[in-house]
């Protein structure tokens, strides 16, 4: 990552943490929807600086939580999610974004009924669930964005 | 007619050394600065005290007056853009220099937040009992302009090296505007409220001095950003910066970003952990 990438990484771990923090969960369908989760499908765009951000966003926004200490694991979850999301991006970004769908599902399925007094099943559901409205809605963002983005060769700095 | 020997296309950039004073003077001037705040501190000598305080703030002036060569002739073509010209440019590459400056802030902090969760482990209950709960409408806003002043400073690294003066300097003084708004809000607002209203101080327990010392920290750390934006404004309005020669305004953004992902882990830890007992 080269220093002037350091920009878009803290962004990226910012869109997370503030987002999770900051700003109270979007409510849909009955279902809460985690904002930084959204910021996923934009690592197709911005790579590897996006992917540490959004990392390290969810290790701050776990902090702040502070749920219990095996929750403060979910940040290496969503990193591999995030990584195939970037090798995938050139072949089938959505391809990536379903499997990070079920990766980070199936770890809250299994974090959810231990941390609360949830059943498995209940946790399975609403985890699928609200990851997929979650990064199906940032997919959309993806899309716009990719298609209104200008071309980014610029010439670089010398200095 | 082509060669058959064309040179290659990369423009090999000789290296340039300056040979300066101004390193040494600073770190002297820091020392005897340093000095000088601790005889203030300490009610001893106040005159050599002020006097020596005052004699790093000349040392900067100077140093910057001079780093930023032709002012007065600059000053007078103010508002004519002078486009891909540089005046007193950064010679060398200073990404190192930023690299050093983030590292070691990185020390600082690290050591500071080292020092809270020391405290906080050897805490029974966290936060202490009879901690108030903080509201965090402030700190919201707070992280709000932080966001914003980080997605801005890039817009104009962005518009710069496309060539867009007038963009560039827009997005640079707004950013510097927002930035300003962070101190005044944490020193002018929710310090005053919870020391004066006695909501929260640094003699209330563990949470109010590790509250004050680390935020205290990091706001300093904010006004400084300000101050090398509003720097990076002066010399972008003297038309200083290039696609090519932004060096500074790269350097300034990193450590304004390092400051707001500071602010994230603060925000986590004092305002929604102060919601948490443990």
């Amino acid at each position: 990552m080269k220093l002037e990438d350091f920009g878009t990484f803290v962004i990226f771990t910012a869109v997370y943490a503030a987002g999770s923090l900051g700003l109270p969960k979007l409510h849909l369908l009955a279902y809460q929807l985690t904002v930084g989760e959204m910021a996923a499908p934009f690592v197709a765009i911005f790579g590897m600086p996006a992917v540490f951000g959004l990392t390290l966003g969810q290790f701050i926004a776990n902090l702040g939580f502070e749920v219990a200490p095996v929750a403060m694991l979910s940040p290496a979850v969503s990193f591999v999610g995030l990584v195939i999301i970037y090798y995938l991006r050139k072949t089938s970004a959505i391809g990536g974004c379903i499997v990070y769908i079920l990766l980070t599902s199936l770890w809250i399925t299994f974090l959810l009924p231990q941390i609360s007094n949830v059943s498995t099943s209940y946790a399975a559901e609403s985890a699928f669930l609200e990851q997929t409205l979650a990064v199906m809605i940032g997919y959309v963002g993806y899309l716009i964005a990719k298609r209104t983005m200008a071309n980014p060769n610029v010439p670089s700095k010398s200095h | 007619m082509g060669t058959a020997a064309e040179p290659s296309h990369e423009v090999e950039i000789p290296e340039y050394y300056e040979h300066s004073f101004w390193p040494v003077l600073i770190a002297a001037a820091t020392g005897v600065a340093m000095t000088g705040i601790f005889l203030l501190l300490k009610g001893l000598v106040l005159y050599a005290g002020i006097l020596m305080t005052l004699s790093f703030v000349a040392v900067i002036a100077i140093f910057l007056y001079s780093d930023t060569k032709n002012w007065s002739a600059a000053l007078s073509k103010f508002g004519r853009i002078p486009r891909d010209t540089v005046i007193g440019g950064f010679p060398v590459d200073i990404s190192l220099t930023i690299q050093i400056i983030i590292m070691t802030e990185l020390l600082l902090f690290g050591g500071a937040f080292a020092m809270y969760f020391a405290i906080r482990l050897r805490m029974g209950v966290w936060p202490p009992l009879g901690t108030p709960i903080l509201s965090d409408t402030i700190a919201r806003v707070q992280t709000l302009i932080l966001i914003s002043s980080s997605i801005l400073v890039e817009w104009a690294i962005y518009k710069l090296k496309q060539g867009n003066q007038k963009a560039f300097r827009a997005g640079l003084i707004g950013t510097t505007i927002l930035g300003a708004m962070f101190p005044i809000l944490q020193f002018g607002f929710e310090w005053p409220h919870l020391l004066l209203e006695n909501i929260l101080t640094p003699s209330t327990n563990f949470f109010g001095a590790t509250f004050f010392l680390l935020t205290g920290i990091h706001g300093v750390h904010v006004v400084v950003g300000v101050l090398a934006f509003t720097y990076t404004d002066i010399r972008a309005l003297m038309g200083q910066y290039s696609p090519k020669n932004h060096g500074f305004v790269e350097a300034t953004s990193t450590y304004w970003h390092f400051v707001h992902i500071i602010w994230l882990f603060l925000f986590a830890l004092m305002w929604q952990g102060s919601r948490l007992l443990i």
